[in-house]
């Protein structure tokens, strides 16, 4: 009954982060970062170590008061409220269950420092545990738990008092593969069910792009691009998300002129004519450029419209549901390829040469070098 | 916006300070008083004078019992870190069903009250003659002192890894070999450091040696004891100056053994 | 046998020693330990039962000799004021110090554990000229016009409480520091987030998970202080005399040998007892002044 009503009243805040810049000393955690989360949106902040995720959470969360900047939640300047009254939800990493406490007194936590009274607040933290599939585990320690059923408690605990916003920092990197997937699962079907709006700090990738309505992309502190998950992997915005999300294979090319097309010089000496949508950052004639293609999108031998290139394959590793060909250009770059449909495949060897095509609208263009 | 002033870390802030205020400032206090003129100690101190320290060191008395508990503390430090350190090293890599009791008589001497291993040394040497005597001294104190040796090498030999030694031994060291040659080097700093804590604790331990000391044998604590029960005399913060000077030395001596350590 | 976490403290792995040189290694320690530990203590005990003839007359006299009786009370009220005033003390220094960071942190620790390497009779010395009818804190109160006469201090209970407790107070703080610090800082925010205020985060969370190390702690501080010598001795008054002072009174000037022991076996047996009760909770090894 009472998760019927919390599906009801919890729905979720919109967050509104602004110019927030944290420094300690001489560090600069967060630069000037903006985001704008709608209510009951699902947003993951990926990003290299150190890039400031977690004070980016921790600003949300109350723990850190920002050096500047302001946070608001449904409009409501919370930027220094001590935490225990923004009412927010948090997960953290290693499950932060009190150890004294059973695993009911853990749920009922939250309720009782609000005052609720004993027999409702066990009621709700029965629920609440229902709704993870721990329904009956109330009497037990955390110690008598796996790691992937304390998180679940975690989670329990997080929700039981409907707050609007759920906070977590790298919820699942405690667990092993296979429970860090079915926590995942879980975590998205209680987004889809309480309608909560949720922060997701990983440095996960796979995580981020599965789970996400968006994700923010750090790096040294500043957003390096915020978008859903297939924005950034099919258009990156710049080089290091294009280099950080995904594999991709990078040439060095010299721009030579820019008009309705692209001409660029690559460095084996062909000219190749690249629509002008190609360049994802603006481009002038004379600058150096880098090309960019996703492994998967090159097609082995000649196909569909686009550049062939020819590849001294090194290593052709067998990798299940594809093919991976790792070979090298005439300048001796790197390159890699991706291709389905094994089987076929097997009368290639190290040392052959071949060709692939690729596509004109697989290839990107960002300024500078790799 | 403002970020809100935290009054209750100030609050405990200022606490904590004021605790600690009130835990060196009665050690610092004696410094200055050690340089006052006033014949009689009184507060606040005047004028500057080195005569205290002076009369510390042309008195007979004053010296022989400072002379006397260097000597003790030592040889408490040599016997309690050589025999403590061959108790630990038998415990970690030995096969023996004495673990339970080696570790209840080890933390006989912190339980059991000073006071009553003192009136029992007491009774005890006096018949057999060590009463007030250097070997009664260091056998006492090394009792006292073989706990903290224990547990600081025990520490230190447990971060050695036993395979250590299996190496060496398996090149043709013999077991002993194996021990001075790979082991003792790497725990030489934490020995180095429970002998300094041994020869301090000895150096400083009042009770025992209140009980043990003779009419002419009496360790520095004693003469202390006495002097400050009596009559309470200046040349009393002079020594306490000075062994809080030397609690620094031994302290800083640690810590410089400490970084050094491999086996941190 | 002890619980699994302390007992790998003693073993390892890979290559043992022969049952021989262990023997040889351990024998200087329980020669030592037996003969100048163990046998005095005995010694001692069979004394308070068997002089001057078989029995326990000596008990009886401390039990039923009222003015023994407000020894033995006084001592255990004093232990327990030492006790209480110690917590209140060093819990904060203690929590102080866990969250403390870099030279803040090394600070703090070296103000804990210098004075447990410093003499007992400096810090004693010290509170005597600090409790002196012409000592600072009366030089203070004066100065400061809180009283015209000076105090009587020295020679006071009080003097003696104060004087114990702070020469005890880092047996209480680096217990109750090492549990603090054994508690994640994320338990503390975890119960923010959930909606606890600070003093509720405490109370809820950080001083039910901290217990350990102040039960280990006060039991260090109460025992140690039920058989305390040298500060009772120079700062107390003999009308107020603690256990231990009146034991060394029995030895050094009353000679009664007997009711001596007995004194000292009521003392010992009331120690080892609780030490043997608490042995889970009692963690000596904390002791070495590892605050780092
Ligand atoms: N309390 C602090 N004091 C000093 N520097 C800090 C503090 N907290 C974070 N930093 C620094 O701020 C930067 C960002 O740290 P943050 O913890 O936010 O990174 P992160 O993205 O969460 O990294 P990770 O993936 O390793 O958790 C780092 O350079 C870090 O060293
Ligand atoms: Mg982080």
């Amino acid at each position: 009954m009472n998760i019927a009503s919390a599906r009801q009243s919890a729905t979720g805040a919109s967050i509104r982060i602004s110019r927030l810049e944290k420094r300690f000393g001489a560090v600069s955690a967060v630069d000037g970062v903006d985001i704008d989360i709608a209510a009951g949106e699902f947003v993951a902040l990926l990003g290299p170590s150190g890039s400031g995720k977690t004070t980016i959470l921790m600003s949300v969360a109350g723990f850190e008061f920002p050096t500047s900047g302001t946070i608001h939640v449904d409009s409501e300047d919370l930027t220094y409220v001590p935490s225990n009254r923004r009412n927010l939800g948090m997960v953290f990493q290693n499950y932060t269950l009190f150890p004294h406490l059973s695993i009911l007194d853990n749920v009922a936590f939250p309720l009782k420092m609000r005052g609720l009274r004993t027999a409702e607040r066990h009621a709700r933290a029965e629920a609440a545990l229902a709704t993870v599939r721990l329904a009956g585990y109330g009497h037990r320690r955390p110690n008598e738990l796996s790691g992937g059923q304390q998180q679940r408690v975690a989670l329990a605990r997080a929700i039981v008092y409907q707050p609007r916003v759920l906070l977590m920092d790298e919820p699942l990197s405690a667990l092993d593969k296979n429970l860090r997937e079915d926590m995942q699962l879980e975590i998205k079907r209680l987004h889809a069910e309480l309608g909560i709006t949720v922060i997701f700090v990983t440095h996960d990738q796979s995580e981020a792009l599965t789970m996400a309505d968006r994700i923010a992309v750090l790096r040294d502190g500043k957003i390096q691009q915020i978008g859903p998950a297939r924005q950034l992997y099919e258009r990156p915005t710049n080089l290091f998300t294009a280099g950080f999300i995904g594999e991709m294979n990078f040439v060095d090319v010299a721009v030579q002129s820019v008009g309705d097309d692209i001409s660029v010089a690559l460095p084996w000496g062909e000219t190749w004519r690249l629509p002008a949508t190609a360049a994802v950052e603006r481009l002038a004639a004379g600058e150096a450029a880098v090309l960019a293609v996703r492994p998967e999108r090159l097609q082995l031998g000649a196909g569909s419209p686009g550049q062939v290139v020819t590849v001294t394959l090194s290593d052709i590793v067998y990798a299940g549901s594809a093919l991976l060909l790792i070979g090298r250009l005439p300048d001796g770059t790197e390159m890699r390829a991706r291709i389905p449909g094994a089987s076929q495949l097997s009368s290639l060897a190290p040392g052959d040469v071949a060709s692939f095509t690729i596509p004109t609208e697989a290839m990107l263009l960002y300024r500078g070098k790799r | 916006m403002k970020p809100p002033t935290d009054r209750g870390s100030l609050a405990l802030g200022a606490y904590v300070y004021a605790v600690l205020a009130f835990i060196i400032v009665p050690l610092v206090i004696v410094i200055p008083m050690s340089f006052s003129q006033n014949d009689y100690l009184a507060f606040p101190p005047s004028g500057f004078t080195l005569k205290w320290y002076a009369e510390y060191f042309d008195s007979r008395q004053w010296r022989a019992a400072t002379w006397l508990s260097v000597q003790v503390a030592l040889l408490t430090a040599l016997f309690a870190s050589v025999i403590g350190t061959a108790a630990t090293y038998a415990m970690i890599r030995g096969r023996s069903r004495l673990v339970t009791v080696f570790q209840i008589l080890l933390i006989g001497p912190i339980i059991v009250p000073h006071i009553a291993l003192a009136v029992g040394l007491y009774l005890f040497f006096q018949t057999i003659g060590l009463s007030g005597t250097i070997p009664g001294f260091v056998l006492a104190h090394t009792v006292l002192t073989l706990p903290f040796v224990v547990f600081t090498m025990a520490a230190a030999l447990g971060k050695v890894d036993a395979n250590l030694e299996a190496a060496a031994m398996s090149c043709g060291a013999s077991r002993f070999q194996a021990f001075r040659l790979v082991t003792l080097p790497l725990v030489l700093p934490s020995l180095a450091s429970s002998a300094l804590f041994a020869f301090i604790i000895s150096f400083d331990e009042p009770v025992v040696s209140f009980f043990l000391s003779g009419v002419r044998q009496k360790t520095l604590p004693r003469r202390m004891f006495e002097d400050i029960e009596q009559n309470l005399t200046p040349v009393i913060p002079a020594i306490a100056t000075l062994l809080i000077v030397l609690s620094i030395l031994i302290l800083l001596g640690a810590h410089v053994l400490r970084s050094r350590s491999v086996t941190r | 046998m002890m619980e699994a976490g302390r007992s790998h403290f003693w073993h390892s792995d890979g290559r043992q020693l022969s049952g021989l040189s262990t023997l040889l290694l351990l024998l200087p320690f329980f020669a030592i330990i037996a003969f100048v530990f163990v046998y005095p203590i005995l010694q001692l005990l069979v004394i308070s039962v068997l002089e001057p003839h078989p029995t326990l007359d000596n008990y009886a006299r401390v039990v039923e000799n009222p003015v023994h009786m407000r020894v033995l009370m006084r001592t255990l009220w004093t232990a327990t004021l030492v006790t209480a005033l110690s917590v209140v003390l060093g819990f904060p220094v203690a929590y102080y110090m866990s969250r403390a960071k870099g030279t803040v942190a090394a600070l703090v620790a070296v103000c804990v554990i210098l004075p447990l390497w410093s003499s007992v009779l400096v810090r004693t010395a010290a509170w005597s000229f600090l409790f002196q009818r012409n000592g600072l804190i009366n030089s203070a109160l004066m100065a400061l016009g809180l009283t015209s006469e000076p105090f009587k201090l020295l020679y006071t209970q009080s003097a003696v409480v104060i004087a114990m407790a702070h020469v005890l107070l880092p047996f209480m703080i680096l217990p109750i520091y090492g549990a603090l610090r054994s508690i994640p800082n994320d338990y503390g925010r975890a119960a923010a987030v959930l909606g606890a205020t600070r003093l509720r985060t405490f109370l809820e969370v950080i001083l039910p998970l901290s217990l350990p190390g102040v039960v280990s702690g006060s039991l260090l501080v109460f025992l140690t202080a039920l058989g305390f010598f040298i500060t009772p001795a120079l700062l107390g008054s003999p009308q107020e005399m603690m256990i231990s002072t009146l034991v060394s009174k029995q030895i050094r000037e009353v000679l009664d040998w007997p009711f001596a022991a007995a004194l000292v076996g009521v003392l010992t047996v009331f120690v080892t007892l609780l030490a043997i009760v608490f042995s889970k909770t009692l963690r000596f090894d904390r002791l070495m002044g590892n605050a780092s």
